[in-house]
């Protein structure tokens, strides 16, 4: 069974300092110093492949993983990580200036569609849900309409059957849900149990990290193509600065009281 | 070994602290037996050391007094600390029923003295609290650690910290004028503040760097220094990793020809994509400074470095705004902590840090050849390398960063599989080619097995100080000088 991986590199929203929130009129947030990790729900997605795989073993099912990603050349170190992890194929779409496609699920999907028809046969696309930094969350459904394959969003785990279908446990409302899935399907992670990414030893980004990456020219993919349906007009922080009372008093016990009589008893009591 | 039960001590201290004050729920004992030494048991919730009797927190000086004179009466193994954020096991408790004296509740910032410079506050004063007041009266400590949003004055002082701007500022022995301290016999000792004197040794250096095994520092006084970020500068190249020897002597340029940036730091590669993957290409090591003080010489100093690393065509500047941005997302708090707790439960996967220091002849020599043996010799290693972040006239520091993955071992087999072996190839380097195993994290109980060859014949020294002011052994046992097995 071939799977494809999608992830996306992004700036780790942490490191932003402050005043780089402050967007005023432009379109645009520095970002381009805080250091690049694996957005989330991509992450997720990656290591239950590498967890599925696990699980075949003894099985009379073969899992072939592959990964792609749509950025910078700096996202090939990422790539060339899946590789010393046990990923066959990797490959990128140039996209040099990423800002360009921040906001554009139309073009990211017709990017992994195109690439998908290219190198054929994949049985599974597996995504996160959305971005940290996009925040679009339309990409697996965008994919799923363009091949009119099924798609399953929050799933948290994956289990081998055999070489057509999958189990596949996804999180609903006040629950999880637990289906047989027959392949070609879509599947997206939202708040995946195992939401790290395991890390290959030095030996092994030696050994099978060194492979070329393959790259692809977005053009070619048919993303220069794409008519934009949505637009970007303003971007507007949200405030989360919160009125605070500091509570004066001579000892903790003094300071729980006053607490409790004036801002606790009355709510208390409505209970 | 305490010469009463664990029940008569947990009494004992409820006698002289109350009961509120002495805390003996079993899981706060477990998180008390050990630091972040341990941290892969500690993520694990694995206890493997003694767990100890009682932790207590203590309000003033008579009660530290008043603890440590009845543990010194009954022999009872104190450990004292504030923060809690100590890495080299200088927290754990190694004898059975130790007391944890924790000053953390001695949190009241005594006096700001502007016109004399010099802010003296409890030893349980949280670094960052401090200096986010000082800062905003225009001042600063000029004391900036890693741990600063953790670490409090007592344990910073105990441990000889040293903070990012050390090259500007000094570490914290430059920083400190008189403290008070209390020692094993309960006896209180004031070290009065003044710019200096030369009335015989100086004395402040037997509480500094003591590690809580000679006495407990309740009080200190420290420098305090003009605030004036608006002039900082920044300056950073990057050079190919293969280029590491030049870039100690990069740094050495900048201290021999005297200026004095706040900060001065050499990235190798590996460590350098931990913090700049951003926009740093693989295979590039970096090398920053930061300019700091009065408005009319950090361009100078700016200059002055430019003007040496000019002659440098292995060089390449970079845009000092992304050294400035970086800077601004450097220290380690609660919250990397809890995350990074997450991260290693799920990947096991675990980063350390081992920080020494070396003259400039040796530094590139003991830097290159812990990491080669490290990856010859260490299984499972998934990062290795490091950083020069404090240099001086004479030699700089090197900051080992390593990860590894945790394979087929249990929670408690961790420390001898891979951090203890990395921590003896590095202190086995280090002694070799003549440098100090220990930079600025102290010796805990970690190094402590190494503590005659790093002192050599000054051994001495140390072994009879700890003999005259702790004679019953009762000051945090196994840190500075190894138990007896």
């Amino acid at each position: 069974m071939k799977i494809l991986g999608c992830f996306k590199v992004v700036p780790d929203l942490d490191l932003i300092v402050e005043e780089d929130w402050n967007i005023e009129n432009h379109l645009h947030i520095d970002t381009g110093y805080a250091k690049l990790i694996w957005n989330c729900f991509d992450e997720g997605a990656l290591e239950m492949m590498l967890r599925l795989s696990d699980l075949s073993e003894g099985l009379n099912v073969v899992y072939k993983l592959s990964a792609l990603t749509i950025g910078r050349q700096k996202t090939e170190s990422f790539l060339k990580t899946l590789y010393a992890l046990g990923f066959s194929e990797g490959a990128r779409i140039c996209v040099e200036e990423e800002e360009e496609i921040l906001f554009s699920p139309e073009m990211i999907s017709e990017g992994i569609a195109n690439y998908v028809k290219k190198i054929e046969g994949q049985d599974v696309i597996l995504t996160g849900i959305q971005s940290s930094d996009g925040n679009n969350k339309m990409t697996p459904y965008l994919l799923a309409e363009k091949f009119g394959w099924p798609c399953i969003t929050q799933v948290i785990g994956l289990e081998p059957i055999d070489e057509e279908q999958l189990k596949v446990t996804s999180q609903v409302s006040g629950g999880c849900i637990v289906r047989k899935v027959k392949t070609p399907c879509v599947l997206a992670t939202g708040n995946a149990p195992c939401s790290y990414l395991r890390i290959p030893t030095l030996k092994a980004k030696m050994k099978l990290g060194k492979r070329p990456v393959t790259r692809l020219m977005p053009e070619d993919m048919g993303m220069s193509e794409t008519a934009e349906s949505v637009r970007v007009t303003a971007l507007n922080p949200i405030n989360r600065k919160r009125n605070t009372v500091v509570i004066e008093a001579d000892s903790p016990q003094e300071k729980a009281r006053c607490l409790y009589e004036k801002y606790l008893k009355e709510r208390l009591s409505e209970l | 070994m305490a010469i009463i039960s664990r029940e008569q001590i947990v009494e004992g201290l409820e006698e002289i602290l109350g009961k509120e004050q002495v805390i003996t729920d079993e899981q706060v004992l477990k998180e008390s037996s050990l630091d972040r030494y341990r941290k892969y048991e500690q993520v694990c919730e694995v206890y493997t050391q003694p767990i100890p009797a009682a932790v207590v927190y203590v309000k003033s000086t008579q009660e530290v007094a008043d603890v440590l004179s009845f543990a010194n009466e009954n022999e009872i193994n104190v450990v004292p600390r504030t923060g809690h954020s100590a890495i080299e096991g200088g927290l754990e408790t190694a004898l059975k029923d130790s007391i944890v004296i924790d000053g953390s509740t001695m949190n009241k910032v005594i006096k700001v003295d502007e016109y004399n410079m010099q802010v003296t506050c409890q030893c349980g004063v949280p670094l960052q609290e401090l200096d986010d007041m000082l800062r905003e009266r225009g001042y600063t400590t000029g004391h900036s650690p890693q741990s600063k949003p953790l670490a409090q004055i007592g344990g910073l002082v105990a441990t000889r910290s040293i903070g990012q701007f050390s090259t500007l500022y000094g570490g914290i022995e430059d920083m400190i004028v008189g403290m008070e301290a209390v020692f094993p016999n309960g006896k209180v000792c004031r070290i009065k503040n003044v710019p200096r004197r030369a009335a015989g040794p100086d004395i402040r250096h037997i509480i500094c760097g003591n590690e809580g095994a000679i006495c407990f520092i309740t009080e200190v006084t420290l420098k305090l220094f003009k605030w004036q970020p608006q002039n900082n500068r920044y300056i950073g190249y990057k050079l190919d990793d293969e280029y590491m020897k030049l870039g100690f002597d990069c740094l050495r340029e900048v201290m021999v020809e005297g200026y004095k940036p706040s900060f001065a730091r050499l990235y190798d590669a590996a460590d350098a994509q931990q913090h700049f993957s951003a926009w740093l290409e693989e295979g590039k090591a970096i090398l920053i400074w930061m300019a700091e003080g009065p408005a009319n010489i950090t361009p100078a100093i700016e200059e002055g470095i430019k003007g040496l690393m000019s002659k440098h065509p292995e060089l390449e500047e970079v845009d000092p705004a992304l050294i400035e941005k970086w800077y601004g997302g450097l220290n380690w708090g609660p919250e990397q902590i809890a995350e990074e707790k997450e991260e290693i439960l799920a990947t096991r996967n675990i980063g350390i840090t081992t920080e020494v220091s070396g003259s400039w002849d040796n530094i590139y020599e003991i830097y290159k050849t812990a990491c080669d043996r490290i990856l010859e010799e260490v299984p499972d290693m998934t990062l290795m390398g490091g950083h020069s972040s404090h240099s001086y006239i004479n030699g700089t520091n090197m900051y080992f960063v390593y990860y590894y993955n945790v394979v087929d071992c249990a929670p408690e087999e961790e420390i001898n599989k891979y951090h203890d072996r990395i921590n003896q190839i590095i202190c086995e380097q280090v002694i070799k080619y003549g440098g100090s195993i220990v930079h600025h994290h102290g010796l805990g109980k970690a190094r402590a097995k190494y503590v005659t060859q790093e002192y050599g014949s000054s051994y001495y020294m140390l072994k009879t100080l700890k003999q005259a002011f702790d004679p019953n052994g009762i000051m945090n046992m196994g840190t500075l000088i190894p138990l007896r097995k």
